[in-house]
């Protein structure tokens, strides 16, 4: 017997998400989902976000890792709440895993939520986390067709950010030809090219969240 | 492997609704821009399958292409090449169309 079904796989996630997503909508919270390889410096950005935020922002990260909760140390030194996600070996972070993490935690009264995915450019791509926004970050240490290589990340995000870009004398790294590529694979994506060591382009990506808020 | 698992945890969910029938196929639809690849999801689902409840198990998977939409002419082409422009008139003005599918499309069930 033959039983039509037509239900997206994620079907459980992807409910948990828009749910999560009406409870960011309703309380005026920007949630951005950050997405990259390991290394690329998703937790770097936020150190220097989080540096560059006076006390009274009302921000609030989740990161998510395999294992350890080095990261959530990293950037608890900024004042600002900040919860660690152990996926346990998952290699991204899902929707209910946001929901659990944010149990207890006064959402409805931050402006912007980062969530820190695993570093991964595969598997994060599939699952929705309720975000408004998904940013995915690119260093000028990896190589420029990396938007080729992974065309559903980069398609799916509304913000590249260029990473690095102190090293750009150093490295054999193209940074038109990766600007180029990601709009090949995502033609509306915006592009913010910054480095965390030296703060260079920082500014516009600060003047980007506060664009979203 | 945790999306092949969500897709058993489906099937087993669908089995039990029907009285507990053996599920011996499954359709997935599964798109180019989903972010997943079909022979690694075949396999992580074959490997989970073998020897557990589910076991015997086939898996059909239709491929969806890329697609885009034309805002100029309003065909709907495949990208090759990652090149978003128009296959019919050439127009850079192009909207995504299709690609993100990851859905589960049929079962067959065998009555207990």
């Amino acid at each position: 017997m033959r039983v039509p079904l037509e239900r997206k796989v994620l079907n459980e996630n992807d409910r948990i998400a828009a749910t999560l997503r009406e409870r960011f909508k309703t309380n005026g919270v920007f949630c951005l989902n950050l997405i990259s390889s390991p290394g690329s410096g998703k937790t770097s950005l936020l150190e220097r976000t989080l540096e560059g935020f006076a006390a009274e922002r009302r921000v609030a990260v989740l990161t998510g890792d395999i294992q350890t909760d080095n990261d959530a140390r990293r950037l608890a030194h900024f004042g600002f709440p900040v919860r660690q996600i152990t996926t346990g070996g998952a290699c991204h972070l899902d929707a209910r895993m946001v929901e659990r993490a944010l149990e207890g935690w006064p959402v409805e009264d931050l402006e912007i939520l980062f969530l820190e995915n695993v570093g991964n450019l595969v598997c994060p791509t599939s699952y929705d986390l309720g975000e408004e926004a998904r940013a995915v970050l690119l260093s000028v240490t990896e190589g420029e067709d990396k938007p080729l290589k992974y065309p559903a990340t980069f398609h799916h995000a509304d913000l590249m950010v260029l990473n690095k870009i102190d090293l750009l004398p150093y490295v054999p790294f193209k940074a038109d030809v990766a600007r180029e590529n990601a709009r090949r694979v995502q033609p509306g994506i915006e592009i913010l090219d910054v480095s965390c060591t030296t703060g260079e382009g920082l500014d516009r990506w600060r003047a980007w969240l506060d664009s979203h808020l | 492997m945790s999306i092949a698992a969500t897709v058993l945890e489906t099937l087993r969910a669908e089995a039990a609704n029907h009285g507990g029938a053996h599920v011996a196929r499954a359709g997935l639809r599964i798109g180019e821009l989903s972010g997943v690849e079909p022979e690694s999801l075949r396999f992580c689902l074959e490997t989970l399958v073998a020897g557990s409840d589910l076991d015997p198990l086939a898996f059909d998977f239709e491929i969806c292409p890329w697609t885009r939409r034309c805002r100029a002419c309003g065909a709907v082409f495949h990208v090759v090449e990652w090149n978003p422009a128009c296959s019919a008139c050439a127009s850079p003005d192009t909207e995504a169309a299709g690609g993100d599918q990851m859905e589960l499309t049929y079962l067959e069930l065998e009555e207990p």
